[in-house]
């Protein structure tokens, strides 16, 4: 589905004249000048849907009232007061008709949501006509009516209560150019309430984003609540208040599913995993031991004991009992920054590798091999992180999926065994970096991952670098990730927004723009093009109650141009 | 210093618990546990007691019930819990001005000069349960001892209490001047914010409100005769600050012991007065910006003009009437010159007179301050006034150093008063990226983030003689909102602005490792108070002093 040459130089000139607040930018868009705006009884149809599931039916009301109750005006000087001709004369639409193409079924936009990755259809057709009163919005699945509805709503200025555009007629056919575009999301380090979380996944559907990747747990804190382990988050947990209870698992879930978003949920072992040793201090090496930094990446030093077939019996029971919890198709096993003095040192571990005869080698293999079994007897995929595979060279089923962290540049290491991946690399995803250290007594100590990744280094990050023809299909997409020690409720919207919706952009939209250009043009950054986009969206985030911050003064996001280096 | 520093080490030895922020002077704890009485009690000696102090004493008595912090530590206070059936029970603070002392406002203390304000108290909380007292010379120092006594108290299961009494208290800050400036021109904040953002700042005894008010990006302040400049220069007419929001924000800061310091940036910074004045402006929005501009837009006075210099006198003649405090800053940053060589008027009219640019800035700068020094103000200014201008200013001026740090030393060799305010310091605004547009690899410019151990390892008098060191009023964190607004002012200042209120209240050479689990109780209070103050640390940490040291 490429862009539609034979416009190129049409949408050149309708991009600089005024860019459409759509992010991410649909693959192909052809729109025209003429004005449409809605009618005040504009309608979605779902007639030609038979039969549509709830969430269908819940996803086009919730964008029809977003219809009324966005308030965002054009980021120009005068916010659309010189659009008042073009609004009074703008053709009006009535309805908008959703309709499945022939041969699809129809199901529920959480059924596609939980879908295989690779196989979602995500993929829409948005006519927005001038010559008639019905906009088309078609799909193969209520997954992608879901995705053209999003794009739907984000056409539209207001201007005194009238909700119009200025590019009829459009024509949109789109589609993401990876599956996977994520956001991962650490609720151990401190912990977030429900209501954040549902916050953050409308904001992330409001962008595209496919999947959450709850790392749920740390050593730091337990806060999943798991029916068969109760005293792990009743020990574990921050205080009694600060769990996420099994129901409260589903609650988000549902809520996730039902606006396109899937959720892979990492239990970060065997490493990353003292708060274990609260209820079950049996099953914990080097718990909480000092100097932490000889044991650990970061206080408190602690991992689950390999070499104990207890230990590894209790991690497959408990592993069990939360795949059992989780409907989609992908979970994580993590696996990151496992540290060997914390069991070479560890007296039991000492015993269990004599007495079994084997190497710490050995038992990660075996701890490896187990948790992924349980994971794939439950239907699902298995995720891994990158320093497993490469470090530690871990067998792994062969259709895991490789979460690359460290650096953007170990893609290339994991593609080269043939394991498919997806992008996460600190030096272009990382939120919480630049924050400047967080631990006592450093007084000039930086983030591990200084700098800052500002948006425009994530929105330069290119999935295919240094990887062949033959391994691009490995690449599964990427996502971005909030690691939680510097952030809190206080802080979750800021930092995470807008520069989220960059990797949103990245993933979605891939190489080309509609225009036919690469996104990675010299002037992707530039205020006439993704900036302005991203100033709208973000306009539009904190309209919607999500409080993205400012990228530059007002002054500037009135002045599309104005403010660039070259100005 | 060695009084101080055995306070400190006192309070660390023996109070390890005590969520006291800032550090006062001097302070003696003991080890048992005393309640608050729910009938509690704050009663003020004498007559005539002023407003502000009775709303103040309302606002206490309701934030020591209200406040719920849990103590810092694992199981948040439940191991104090079978202390509170023998503790005793305190059911009075009384407040009490020293002899020969008389009432006047919180506000009228807080709006005096630096120099003059009086902000010393002597706390007094007995162990037995007998009424614990306040004694202070002014009102203002009744409420600095009011905060204090404010951040005394833990709660676990609806008691609130201490583990700590008793307590005593001799407090006064190391430097008068102890700021917060707000940039409200690159992105235009609501007053609830500045109002939510005095009230935090009053928690750390912060005293002064420095307001960037306008810049040349918008014009948000209404001043009654020049509403144009809002008229046509605020971002839209609902974000403007109007007379009756700017006396709120006052009263609201005086009576929160805080002064507000306007700033009307000049001659530079002030392109948006085009909008409404386009002949007083030169090289306005011109292009390419960065030739003429330190960023977009361009546009700076035509101070050369002499319509332009007494519109500016009236301007500020005008503000003046806004704003109580003895200070008034008139800026003086950043000025390109530049922006001159290309502007015909000011070309024509130095040729006419024989002036030179520097002269007339001279001319401008002199006529300008002498408007407000006839109103009895002192004018402030930025460093490069002093450093790169030759321009007449009154020795009472006061100059804030914003460059580096490495600037203030130039400052007081030149015998001005100066306030801290270094980028490589104080700037909550680095660390973000760039903002400027088609610039994919840009940081900002005063990289890197400046955290809050870095701004509390400060030194105000490095490299000074004990002469130059008396020169030094204080200090302050910074906002410049180029990538700031209501959505993240919380975050991006707190707890760190709390790093120089401590800084500049306790004196310096504090340990921020010894400091941290403080500045935790502190941040922890202020979310309880519904301001979003970031996490510094894991909560596993917070509730383990020291176990996330680097080296613990």
């Amino acid at each position: 589905m490429g862009p539609a040459r034979p416009y190129a130089l049409v949408l050149l000139a309708f991009f600089t004249r005024c860019a459409l607040a759509l992010w991410p930018i649909p693959r192909s868009l052809v729109g025209g000048t003429t004005p449409v705006k809605l009618s005040p009884s504009f309608s979605i149809d779902l007639g030609d849907v038979h039969d549509p599931p709830a969430d269908l039916l819940a996803a086009a009301s919730r964008s029809r009232s977003r219809l009324d109750s966005d308030r965002f005006q054009r980021l120009v000087l005068g916010r659309g007061a010189s659009d008042t001709g073009a609004i009074a004369r703008a053709h009006t639409l009535h309805s908008v008709s959703l309709a499945l193409c022939p041969g699809s079924l129809v199901r529920s936009i959480a059924d596609e949501t939980n879908k295989p990755i690779d196989s979602k259809s995500e993929s829409y057709e948005l006519w927005i006509p001038t010559n008639d009163t019905r906009a088309m919005l078609t799909a193969n699945s209520t997954l992608g009516l879901l995705r053209g509805l999003t794009t739907f709503e984000q056409l539209w200025y207001d201007y005194g209560g009238v909700k119009y555009m200025l590019d009829g007629p459009l024509r949109i056919v789109d589609e993401p150019a990876f599956p996977y575009r994520g956001f991962s999301f650490d609720t151990s380090r401190n912990f977030y309430p429900v209501s954040d979380i549902l916050r953050t996944i409308d904001a992330m559907s409001w962008v595209k984003l496919s999947v959450l990747y709850w790392h749920i747990i740390d050593s730091q804190s337990f806060p999943l609540g798991i029916p068969a382990f109760p005293e792990l988050s009743e020990k574990g947990a921050y205080s009694l208040d600060e769990i996420y209870t099994g129901d409260d698992v589903q609650r988000i879930i549902k809520f996730a599913n039902e606006r396109g978003v899937d959720v892979v949920v990492e239990m970060d072992w065997p490493g990353h995993t003292t708060a274990i040793s609260s209820a079950y201090p049996e099953h914990i090496a080097c718990a909480s031991k000092s100097p932490w930094s000889k044991y650990a990446s970061e206080p408190p030093a602690g991992q689950l004991r390999i070499a104990s077939p207890s230990t590894l019996s209790f991690a497959q029971t408990l592993f069990a009992s939360v795949a059992q919890m989780l409907p989609g198709t992908m979970m994580s096993s993590g696996g990151d920054e496992v540290n060997l003095p914390c069991w070479e040192e560890d007296e039991q571990t000492k015993a269990d590798l004599a007495r079994r005869n084997i190497t710490i080698d050995d038992a990660l293999n075996e701890f490896v091999q187990t948790v992924q079994g349980v994971i794939v007897e439950h239907g699902k995929t298995p995720f891994i992180k990158s320093d497993m595979v490469l470090t530690h060279n871990a067998p792994v089923v062969d259709d895991t999926v490789v979460v690359v962290w460290q650096k953007s540049e170990d893609a290339t290491a994991v593609a080269q065994r043939g394991l498919r991946l997806i992008h996460q690399p600190s030096n272009y995803f990382y939120l919480d970096c630049g924050g400047g250290e967080w631990l006592g007594n450093d007084v000039l100590g930086n983030s591990w991952c200084d700098p800052f990744k500002t948006w425009q280094r994530a929105y330069s990050f290119d999935p295919y670098t240094n990887l062949t023809i033959q391994q691009f299909s490995l690449v599964l997409g990427g996502q971005m990730p909030l690691w939680s020690e510097q952030s809190s409720p206080e802080n979750l919207d800021p930092i995470v927004w807008p520069r989220l919706a960059a990797g949103a952009e990245v993933f979605w939209t891939g190489a080309t723009l509609p225009d036919g250009l690469p996104r990675l043009n010299t002037n992707a950054t530039a205020s006439t093009h993704a900036l302005a986009r991203l100033n709208e969206l973000r306009y539009r985030m904190v309209d919607r109650g999500v409080n993205a911050i400012a990228l530059q003064p007002k002054w500037c996001v009135l002045r599309p141009g104005e403010c660039d280096l070259e100005s | 210093m060695k009084l101080l520093a055995l306070a400190v080490l006192l309070a660390t030895a023996y109070s390890p618990v005590l969520a006291l922020w800032p550090q006062p002077q001097s302070i003696e704890t003991g080890s048992s546990t005393l309640r608050l009485a729910p009938g509690f009690q704050i009663t003020v000696t004498g007559h005539g007691v002023p407003g502000d102090l009775l709303a103040a004493v309302g606002r206490t008595k309701k934030a020591l019930f209200s406040d719920k912090l849990g103590r810092l530590v694992v199981g948040r206070g439940a191991a104090d819990a079978p202390t509170f059936a023998q503790a005793k029970s305190l059911s009075r603070l009384t407040l009490t001005l020293g002899k020969g002392a008389s009432f006047a406002s919180i506000t009228s203390e807080a709006q005096k000069a630096p120099e003059d304000r009086d902000e010393a108290y002597h706390l007094v909380l007995p162990a037995d349960g007998s009424g614990a007292t306040i004694t202070a010379n002014s009102t203002l120092g009744l409420f600095r001892g009011l905060t204090t006594f404010s951040q005394l108290w833990y709660e676990h299961g609806n008691t609130v209490y201490t583990v700590n009494a008793p307590v005593t208290i001799q407090d006064a800050p190391a430097y008068p001047y102890r700021g917060f400036m707000l940039d409200t021109a690159r992105n235009y904040f609501p007053v609830d914010d500045i109002k939510r953002t005095l009230d935090a700042m009053s928690l750390v005894k912060i005293n002064q409100f420095h307001w960037h008010a306008v810049d040349s990006q918008s014009f948000p302040l209404v001043i009654p005769g020049f509403t144009d400049l809002s008229d046509k220069g605020a971002y839209s007419s609902e974000q403007v600050y109007t007379v009756s929001d700017v006396r709120d924000i006052v009263s609201y800061a005086g009576a929160r012991g805080i002064d507000v310091m306007v700033e009307i940036d000049t001659p530079g910074h002030t392109a948006i007065i085009s909008q409404a004045h386009p002949d007083f402006v030169a090289c306005a929005e011109a292009s390419p910006w960065a030739t003429y501009a330190n960023e977009p837009p361009a546009g700076q006075l035509r101070f050369v003009n002499p319509d332009v210099t007494s519109y500016i006198g009236d301007l500020f003649s005008a503000a003046v009437k806004l704003f109580p405090s003895t200070m008034f800053s008139t800026g003086g940053d950043e000025l390109n010159t530049k922006c001159y060589d290309i502007d015909e008027p000011t070309q024509s009219a130095l040729n006419a007179s024989g002036s030179t640019l520097e002269q007339a800035l001279d001319v401008f700068t002199q006529k300008t301050h002498k408007v407000l020094e006839d109103k009895g103000k002192t004018p402030v200014v930025w460093e490069e006034m002093v450093l790169v201008h030759n321009v007449t200013l009154s020795k009472e001026t006061k100059v804030i150093v914003w460059i580096s740090s490495e600037n203030v030393k130039a400052v007081v060799e030149k015998g001005y008063k100066l306030i801290h305010g270094a980028s490589d310091y104080f700037y909550l605004d680095c660390g973000g990226g760039g903002w400027v547009g088609a610039n994919p690899s840009g940081n900002s410019w005063c990289d890197p983030f400046k955290t809050w151990q870095h701004a509390y390892s400060f030194d105000p008098v490095a490299n000074l003689t004990a002469e130059e060191s008396k020169l030094i009023l204080g200090g302050q964190h910074l906002l410049w909102a180029e990538q700031s607004g209501p959505q993240n002012l919380d975050p991006v200042v707190w707890p760190r602005a709390a790093s120089s209120a401590e800084l500049f209240w306790s004196g310096p050479g504090g340990n921020a490792s010894a400091a941290l689990p403080r500045l935790h109780d502190l941040s922890y209070r202020l979310r309880q108070r519904g301001v979003n103050a970031i996490a510094l640390q894991p909560e596993w940490c917070a509730l383990r002093p020291g176990a996330c040291d680097l080296t613990a």
